[in-house]
């Protein structure tokens, strides 16, 4: 039986920032439904990925397909609907500051939709409810919030697409959160990969967190993803540069991959 | 030598790349601002924060700039024994001028900032990126209602502006004896429709350099809280050097 397609694919892409190369001749596969977790070291260029991924970064060469159509083919406007399926939750939450919490998430609803300011407020408040939030946040300021229920908000934007999204891109979800709200942030997860059924991509270097959400985790190494592999494959991996990143040593970093 | 010649060549070719990254987001703006919607909402709210917010500061700069020249132009009329004169020779100066042109440096360049401030603050904590990810044209949303209303707020402010800067005239007149009355007529006398047009020309033009100034300095801010500080301070001098160099050539052009 052979593989099923990708819904999301990095082909021989290519990136740098002037001199400096962020992916080279990378490849990546994402599959329908599965949350697969992307780890590797603070400015490597993880987020980079996600970023080329809905076209707010455009790579040198190379193609990335989504559901099989170029996204570097896509115009405005097919950047726009594209943008509409596939959601992004940023590493600050990207909260707009000017804005309360209603309309942050009433921005894409307005954009997209013609739906009246009571319908937005219904589905914003079903949305806050599946990220534990109450509805009396709903009217307040972006600045009045905690780290994690920032982040939450966040995530409630990403998900108040009407239809919701296909792909939940997640950028550091937990990063300065303390134990607990990583906790909680990282059962959102799961929990929204079950009940919208979306495909997710988790950025992180939060070890437990990708393990414990992802059924794949996907390390960024040497400007590759030379180790992609199931969750507990890579947690119990005898490949050196694997387990020291996930254990945390990290002693042979600079030695490159070894087997 | 070499180096002073390589830094000379450095300064110039990031001076035009600067300058070319204005003009195609100048261009971009034009191009898909004014499709729908229109995005009232954002233009009212922007006019009234650039605009209304900046009243009292224009009233403040233009009762003491007309208040100022005004007397400068009495202290040298007086030894010619004519100082009933003032309102014919303030005129021109203020409204061709040093009004719009005094009140783009200070309160152009204050709007500017605050854009680039603003925005750059969005660019660096991803609420840029934030907006194109939910589906929006971040040209379309933030820049094109900033440029929309410091280019119309701008001409507004300069016609208020040249009100208060008579009226300050006025007082001083009456303090070197010429009455309020005489020094109003001879003051509008000395205007043509084209010092109107120039005057109000100058405004938008004005406006528009400083909104897409404010609008692309803040866009451009590198990462990290100092670098907002530093576009900011940017604009500010940016916005100063822009103006003069568009006044000299709207004056050769209108006179």
């Amino acid at each position: 039986m052979s593989a099923p397609d990708p819904i999301i694919r990095f082909d021989r892409v290519c990136k740098s920032f002037g001199d400096h190369v962020v992916y080279e001749d990378m490849n990546l596969s994402v599959f329908a439904g599965e949350t697969l977790a992307i780890i590797g070291g603070s400015g490597q260029g993880k987020s980079v990925c996600l970023k080329m991924l809905i076209g707010l970064l455009r790579p040198e060469s190379g193609d990335i397909t989504y559901r099989g159509e170029s996204v570097l083919a896509l115009d405005a406007e097919g950047l726009r609907q594209l943008r509409k399926r596939i959601a992004y939750v940023f590493q600050g939450g990207g909260l707009f500051d000017s804005m309360s919490v209603f309309d942050n998430l009433a921005f894409a609803l307005r954009e997209h939709t013609r739906l009246t300011d009571a319908e937005i407020r219904t589905r914003a408040l079903r949305c806050m409810d599946m990220v534990g939030l109450s509805a009396d946040m709903l009217d307040g300021m972006p600045s009045m919030l905690s780290g994690g229920e920032r982040k939450r908000v966040a995530m409630a934007r990403a998900i108040v697409m009407e239809p919701e999204p296909e792909v939940i891109l997640y950028d550091e979800p937990t990063t300065g959160l303390d134990p607990k709200n990583i906790a909680r942030i990282g059962r959102m997860i799961v929990k929204l990969q079950r009940e919208l059924s979306v495909t997710s991509v988790v950025v992180t270097h939060d070890m437990p967190t990708a393990h414990r959400v992802s059924n794949r985790i996907a390390m960024l190494y040497d400007k590759k993803f030379p180790f992609v592999d199931t969750a507990d494959k890579m947690w119990d991996s005898s490949v050196d540069t694997v387990s020291d990143f996930i254990h945390g040593t990290l002693r042979k970093a600079a030695d490159g991959p070894t087997q | 030598m070499k180096r002073a010649i390589e830094r000379l060549g450095g300064f110039v070719l990031a001076g035009l790349d600067w300058l070319g990254g204005v003009a195609i987001l100048a261009v971009t703006a034009l191009r898909v601002g004014p499709r729908r919607p229109f995005g009232w909402g954002d233009i009212v709210k922007q006019m009234a924060e650039q605009g209304f917010g900046s009243l009292p500061i224009t009233t403040f700069i233009s009762l003491f700039i007309g208040m100022i020249l005004t007397w400068q132009f009495a202290w040298a009329l007086k030894d010619f024994g004519a100082v009933m004169t003032l309102g014919y020779a303030a005129s021109l100066a203020l409204v061709r001028e040093l009004i719009p042109t005094v009140i783009a440096i200070t309160v152009g360049a204050k709007m500017a900032a605050g854009m680039a401030a603003e925005l750059g603050s969005m660019k660096v904590t991803e609420q840029i990126d934030a907006v194109a990810a939910l589906g929006a044209n971040p040209i379309k949303k933030l820049v094109w209602p900033r440029v929309f209303a410091a280019t119309f707020a701008t001409p507004l402010l300069v016609v208020w502006g040249n009100v208060v800067a008579l009226g300050g005239g006025m007082v001083i007149g009456e303090k070197w004896g010429v009455p309020a009355g005489y020094f109003y007529e001879t003051y509008i006398d000395m205007l043509v429709p084209l010092d109107y047009i120039a005057t109000l020309s100058k405004g938008f033009i004005f406006g528009f350099i400083v909104g897409i100034i404010g609008c692309y300095q803040g866009f451009n801010a590198k990462t990290g809280t100092e670098a907002v500080g530093v576009a900011t301070t940017e604009t500010v001098v940016a916005t100063s050097i822009c103006v003069i160099v568009a006044d000299f050539y709207l004056t050769l052009v209108f006179f």
